[in-house]
C-alpha cells in the first residue's frame, strides 16, 4: 500500500440553513476551497469520493452524481458512501483507499448535507420533520414504528451505561457541553459558539432522558473537502503533507438489540484498536495532541473517551472532571466545538474533524492551536446506536 | 400576484401536499405578495412519496398472530437454542432456518428513555417511553414502545407485559408493554 498525504482542505460555515445555496453549490464552494490550498485545478482530480447521508434531507435520490457534474468532474470515476452520521470518516477510507490502492494519485473525498428543507409546516419547525427522515434509516418492521429518534437511541446506551458504571453523571455531561461550545467561540465555521455555564446546560429543557436540549448535537448544513493524494505526488505538490497514518473501521449489529452488551459501542473499540495497531500508537492517552470525537450527544462523547481508550471501561466521566480533555489539557477532544459546537452536517461532519486535525497539525488553527501538535484522532459514529465507526489517525512530518 | 392567484396558488399546494391552508398563508404570503426582491432565495412546498405493498416474508407468521391470536411469538434456533424476538427466518449465528415458539409477553426492560421531543408523526404523544425489553424465553432485546401516565415508574428492571390494541392491523404497534407487579 502507498503513503497517503492531505494535500489541500476547504470547508463552508456550518450553519442552521442554506438558504442561498443549494447542497451542490454547497459542495462547490468547499471543493473550490480544497483546489485553491492544493493548487490544483479540476483537472488534476483523479476520482471523488462523496459522503452524502439521507436523500430526503437533499430532496433527490443519487445526490452525488449532481454535485460530481457541478463540479465539472463528469467523465471522471466517483463512489458515494452513505453510513449515516460516520459517512464523513468513511467517505474517507473508501478515498484513503483509493490512492492507497495505486489505482489513483489523486483523490477528492467531499461531504455535504442539506437537511433543514425538511420542515413542517404545522410546527413551523424543521426539527420534527428532520427527525421524521432520519427515523427511515431504523429497522422499518421493528423499530421505526416505536417512534425512536437518534438521540433517543444513544439515550438507551447512555442510561445502559450509567446504569452500570454510575456515569456519565448530568453535571458531567453539562461540562462536556460547555466545553464544546465554547471551544466552539474560537472556530469561525462554527454554527453554535456560545459561553455556557453547567446550571445553564442543566436547566435547558429535557429533549430525551437523559439528555437535555444542550446535550444534543445541531442540525446543520454545510459542506467540507479534502483532497487526497499519493506520497509521490503529495510531496510534489503540498509543502506540508497531513499523513494519514491508520484507519480502522467496523460495523456493530445494526438491530442493538442482538448484540452482547448495549452499554459500550464495540464497533467504536474494535475501529480505534485497528487504527491505532496501523499507526503503530500504544498508548493513545500520550501519544496523541488532540482528537476530533463524535460528540452526537454529550453522554456520547464520554463513552467515546473509554471507546478510544483513553482510559478504562467506565471512566470516561473522570476524563471530563479532571479537565483532560479540555483545551490546555492532556488530550483536547473536539477543540472545532465538535457536533455540538461546530454543527453536524452529516455527510460532511467527519470531513470538518478531519480538517481541524489536518489544520491543527499544520499550525493553522489560530486561537484554538495546540502547541507543537504531531499527531490527531479523528472518530465518526454513525447508524442505529453506533452501527459503524471509522478511526483516522492523523500525523505531521517531523 | 393579484389576490385571485394567491388563493389559486394556496388551492393548488394544499390540495397536492395537504398542508393546511392557514399554514400556506402563514408562510409565504410576503412571497406571493410580491415583497420580496427577485435575486433573493425562494422557497416552495415539496413532498416525497411512495405507496407500498410490501411483505414480510418468512417473518408473516408472526404478524398474522399477533393481528389474528393476539400471540407473540418467537423464532428459535434448532442449533443453539437462541430465542430471537423480532423473529428471524435463519439463525444470524448457525445461518439454521429457525422454528416458532409461543411467548409469554411477558418481559424485563434492559435500558429506556423518555422522549420529550420526537418526529412529527409522534410529537403528539409526548413524553413517552422507547425501551429495549427482554421477552422471557428470549435471548436478545426488542424495542418497545411503552404506554404509562407515570413515565417516572419506569426503571431498567422493571418488568413488562405485553398488551393487544382492540384493533389490530398486522404491525408491530398492535401491542404496547404495561408494567405489572
Amino acid at each position: 500500500m502507498r503513503k497517503v498525504g492531505i494535500v489541500g482542505m476547504g470547508t463552508t460555515k456550518f450553519k442552521a440553513r442554506w438558504v442561498d445555496k443549494t447542497y451542490y453549490e454547497l459542495a462547490f464552494d468547499a471543493a473550490r476551497m480544497a483546489m485553491e490550498d492544493a493548487g490544483l485545478s479540476r483537472l488534476d482530480i483523479d476520482c471523488a469520493v462523496y459522503g452524502i447521508y439521507n436523500d430526503l434531507f437533499q430532496r433527490q435520490y443519487q445526490p452525488d452524481a449532481f454535485v460530481h457534474d457541478y463540479l465539472g468532474l463528469g467523465l471522471k470515476p466517483m463512489v458515494r458512501v452513505n453510513s449515516g452520521g460516520a459517512t464523513g470518516g468513511a467517505a474517507l477510507r473508501i478515498g484513503y483507499a483509493e490512492v492507497a490502492s495505486g489505482l489513483y494519485d489523486i483523490c477528492l473525498v467531499l461531504g455535504v448535507e442539506k437537511c433543514a428543507d425538511c420542515y413542517n409546516y404545522e410546527f413551523q419547525s424543521a426539527t420534527p420533520e428532520v427527525l421524521r427522515a432520519i427515523l427511515y434509516t431504523a429497522d422499518m418492521t421493528y423499530d421505526n414504528p416505536a417512534g425512536r429518534t437518534a438521540a433517543s437511541g444513544f439515550a438507551l446506551a447512555v442510561i445502559a451505561h450509567r446504569e452500570k458504571y454510575g456515569n456519565p453523571t448530568d453535571e458531567q455531561m453539562a461540562k462536556v457541553s460547555v466545553k464544546n461550545h465554547f471551544n466552539a467561540t474560537k472556530n469561525p465555521i462554527a454554527q453554535s459558539p456560545k459561553v455556557l455555564t453547567v446550571e445553564e446546560v442543566l436547566n435547558s429543557k429535557k429533549i430525551v432522558e437523559p439528555f437535555r436540549f444542550y446535550d444534543n448535537c445541531l442540525y446543520t448544513e454545510g459542506s467540507s473537502a479534502v483532497i487526497l493524494a499519493s506520497e509521490e505526488v503529495a510531496r510534489k505538490i503540498s509543502p506540508k503533507p497531513v499523513w494519514i497514518t491508520g484507519v480502522g473501521a467496523s460495523t456493530d449489529y445494526v438491530i442493538p438489540g442482538n448484540r452482547p452488551n448495549i452499554h459500550t459501542f464495540e464497533s467504536s473499540r474494535l475501529a480505534a484498536q485497528k487504527a491505532y495497531g496501523m499507526a503503530g500508537l500504544t498508548h493513545p492517552l500520550e501519544d496523541l495532541d488532540l482528537a476530533e470525537l463524535h460528540d452526537a450527544f454529550t453522554g456520547t462523547e464520554i463513552m467515546a473517551y473509554e471507546d478510544c481508550f483513553f482510559c478504562e471501561e467506565g471512566q470516561g466521566g473522570r476524563l471530563i472532571d479532571e479537565g483532560v480533555v479540555m483545551a490546555g489539557g492532556k488530550l483536547p477532544v473536539n477543540l472545532s466545538g465538535g457536533l455540538i459546537g461546530c454543527g453536524h452536517a452529516v455527510g460532511a461532519t467527519g470531513i470538518m474533524q478531519t480538517y481541524e486535525v489536518a489544520l491543527q497539525l499544520r499550525g493553522e488553527a489560530g486561537e484554538r492551536q495546540v502547541e507543537n501538535a504531531r499527531r490527531g484522532l479523528v472518530q465518526s459514529i454513525g447508524g442505529t446506536l453506533c452501527t459503524w465507526t471509522v478511526c483516522l489517525v492523523l500525523e505531521r512530518e517531523g | 400576484m393579484n389576490e385571485q392567484e394567491r388563493e389559486k396558488w394556496y388551492a393548488f399546494e394544499h390540495q397536492k401536499y395537504g398542508i393546511p391552508i392557514e399554514y400556506l398563508k402563514r408562510e409565504f404570503e410576503k412571497e406571493l405578495s410580491g415583497q420580496v426582491p427577485m435575486d433573493q432565495p425562494l422557497e416552495i412546498p415539496d413532498k416525497m412519496e411512495v405507496i407500498y405493498k410490501y411483505s414480510y416474508g418468512q417473518q408473516s407468521r408472526f404478524f398474522r398472530e399477533l393481528r389474528e391470536n393476539k400471540k407473540i411469538y418467537g423464532a428459535k434456533c434448532p442449533q443453539c437454542s437462541k430465542v430471537y424476538c423480532p423473529p428471524r427466518a435463519h439463525c444470524s449465528l448457525c445461518y439454521q432456518p429457525t422454528e416458532w415458539v409461543p411467548l409469554t409477553g411477558t418481559g424485563v426492560i434492559k435500558t429506556f428513555t423518555v422522549q420529550y421531543i420526537s418526529t412529527s408523526a409522534f410529537i403528539k404523544k409526548v413524553p413517552f417511553v422507547c425501551a429495549y425489553v427482554q421477552l422471557d424465553g428470549t435471548d436478545f432485546l426488542l424495542m418497545a414502545n411503552m404506554e404509562v401516565e407515570d413515565v417516572a415508574r419506569i426503571r431498567v428492571g422493571t418488568k413488562v407485559k405485553a398488551v393487544f390494541r382492540e384493533e389490530r392491523q398486522g404491525t408491530i404497534t398492535d401491542f404496547y408493554f404495561e408494567p405489572y407487579e
